[in-house]
C-alpha cells in the first residue's frame, strides 16, 4: 500500500478507508473491495500477515461492523455482509461467491421491513443501515469454503473443517468435519492431527 | 446516484433508458450492465414503481419478456431471466447474485437441444427454436430474498415469505413461510 492508501496495481482508482489495518505483507488486489465500506469502527477491518484479498471480496460493512482477517487467510471473493463482526481465522480458504452474512440487514418482521424500505428510499447513498439485529459470524483457523457457499448469521465454523461448494451453512460446523450440501450436514470426519503446525 | 426526494421520475444512471421502459419517480437504477441483454419488444417491457433501489440489476429479457416490479423494492445485483412475466410485488428485498428465472432457457429432450443447438449457432439463421417451458414467476409484496438464491419458473411466493440466502426455489411458497434448501423446504414462518 502506498502512503495516500492507494495500490500500485490496482485497476479501480480508489483507496483503503484509513480505518482499515493490512499488515505490510498482506496483499490486497483491489480498493474496489470497499466500494460498500462505512464502518465507523476504530478497526473496521484487520488484514493479518501473509493474507489476501482478491477481486471478487466485497466488504458490505456497516457502521458498526468488524471484520478481521487471520495471517495467511486467502479470501478469493467472498461478499462480506457485516453488522457486527465476522471473523476469519489464521490459514482460511474461502473461494468464489461465497457469502458470509452475520445479519440481515432489514428487520424480519414485515411491517418493520416497510419502514426501513422506505426510510432508505429517501437516503443518499441508499444503504441499509437499520441497525437490525446482527449475530456474528466466526470462521474458525485453517477452514476451506468451496464456492458459491453461504454461511448465514450467528454460524461458527470450527477449526480445520471443509464447507463443499454450494453448501449453505446454517447452523454451527464440528471441528475437523467436511460439511456439504443446501442445508450443510457433516458427510465426514477428519483428522486434527498436524493441525497445529506451520508458521505463526 | 440522484438522492433526491421530489417527485422526480425514476432514472437509469448509466445511460439512457431503452424506450419501453416506464421508471417511476424516486426510482434509481445503477449498473451500466442493467440492459446489455435487454431485448424485449413489449410495450411496455419492464415496468418499475415509485421509491425503488436497483442496484446493479441485470434485466436480462427475451423478446417476449415483460417484467413488473411495485413501489419501494430494494434490489442488489440481482439477475433477472425473463422470456414470459416476471411480476414482483411492493417491499421485496432480493439480495446479491439471485437468479429468477422463467424459462427452461431450452428443451429438454435431447433431439430437441440437437435442433435448437443448431437454430442457436451462427449457422442458424431464420430456422425456428423448438418450445421452451415458459411460467410466469410471481412474488408477492413484503418478500425477502437472500444472496445466491435462484427462482425457477412457475415459483408464487407469497406475501411476507422469507427466502434464506442460497435456497433453489421450484415450488410455490405459502405466504409468510420461512424457507431454505436446495430444494427449499419450509423451516419455520416469520
Amino acid at each position: 500500500m502506498n502512503p495516500d492508501r492507494t495500490l500500485s496495481w490496482d485497476w479501480y482508482p480508489g483507496t483503503v478507508p484509513a480505518n482499515v489495518v493490512v499488515d505490510e505483507t498482506a496483499y490486497l488486489e483491489t480498493t474496489y473491495s470497499f466500494l460498500l465500506y462505512r464502518s465507523e469502527a476504530d478497526v473496521g477491518v484487520r488484514i493479518g500477515r501473509g493474507a489476501s484479498t482478491y477481486l471478487g471480496t466485497m466488504f458490505d460493512v456497516g457502521p458498526r461492523g468488524q471484520v478481521r482477517l487471520g495471517d495467511y487467510a486467502l479470501v478469493h471473493g467472498a461478499w462480506i455482509i457485516c453488522d457486527a463482526a465476522v471473523e476469519i481465522g489464521d490459514y482460511a480458504l474461502i473461494s468464489w461467491n461465497v457469502v458470509l452474512m452475520d445479519c440481515y440487514r432489514v428487520p424480519l418482521d414485515p411491517a418493520q421491513r416497510r419502514r426501513e424500505l422506505e426510510r432508505v428510499s429517501l437516503r443518499s447513498p441508499r444503504r441499509l443501515d437499520a441497525g437490525a439485529a446482527a449475530r456474528p459470524v466466526r470462521i474458525g483457523r485453517n477452514v476451506w469454503i468451496g464456492f458459491d457457499a453461504c454461511v448465514l448469521p450467528g454460524v461458527s465454523i470450527g477449526e480445520g473443517a471443509v464447507v463443499g461448494a454450494r453448501s449453505v451453512v446454517a447452523e454451527d460446523v464440528p471441528p475437523f468435519s467436511v460439511v456439504a450440501g443446501n442445508p450443510a450436514r457433516v458427510i465426514r470426519q477428519m483428522e486434527a492431527e498436524g493441525n497445529s503446525d506451520g508458521p505463526r | 446516484m440522484s438522492g433526491s426526494t421530489d417527485l422526480a421520475p425514476g432514472l437509469w444512471t448509466d445511460g439512457e433508458l431503452p424506450a419501453n421502459v416506464r421508471v417511476g419517480r424516486n426510482s434509481i437504477v445503477t449498473g451500466d450492465h442493467a440492459f446489455k441483454r435487454f431485448l424485449s419488444k413489449r410495450e411496455p417491457a419492464l415496468v418499475i414503481g415509485n421509491h425503488c433501489t436497483l442496484d446493479g440489476v441485470h434485466f436480462a429479457l427475451g423478446p417476449e419478456g415483460q417484467v413488473e416490479i411495485g413501489d419501494y423494492c430494494y434490489f442488489t445485483n440481482a439477475v433477472l431471466l425473463c422470456d414470459l412475466e416476471v411480476r414482483i410485488g411492493s417491499y421485496v428485498v432480493v439480495g446479491w447474485n439471485t437468479s429468477i428465472a422463467d424459462t427452461d432457457f431450452h428443451p429438454i429432450a435431447p433431439a430437441e437441444r440437437i435442433a435448437d443447438a443448431v437454430a442457436c449457432s451462427p449457422l442458424g439463421r431464420g430456422r425456428k427454436r423448438p418450445e421452451v417451458v415458459r411460467n410466469a414467476v410471481i412474488i408477492e409484496d413484503d418478500v425477502w430474498i437472500g444472496p445466491n438464491a435462484t427462482i425457477l419458473k412457475g415459483v408464487r411466493i407469497g406475501a411476507g415469505a422469507f427466502v434464506e440466502a442460497g435456497s433453489l426455489l421450484t415450488r410455490d411458497v405459502p405466504p409468510r413461510a420461512r424457507v431454505l434448501g436446495n430444494p427449499a423446504q419450509i423451516i419455520g414462518e416469520v
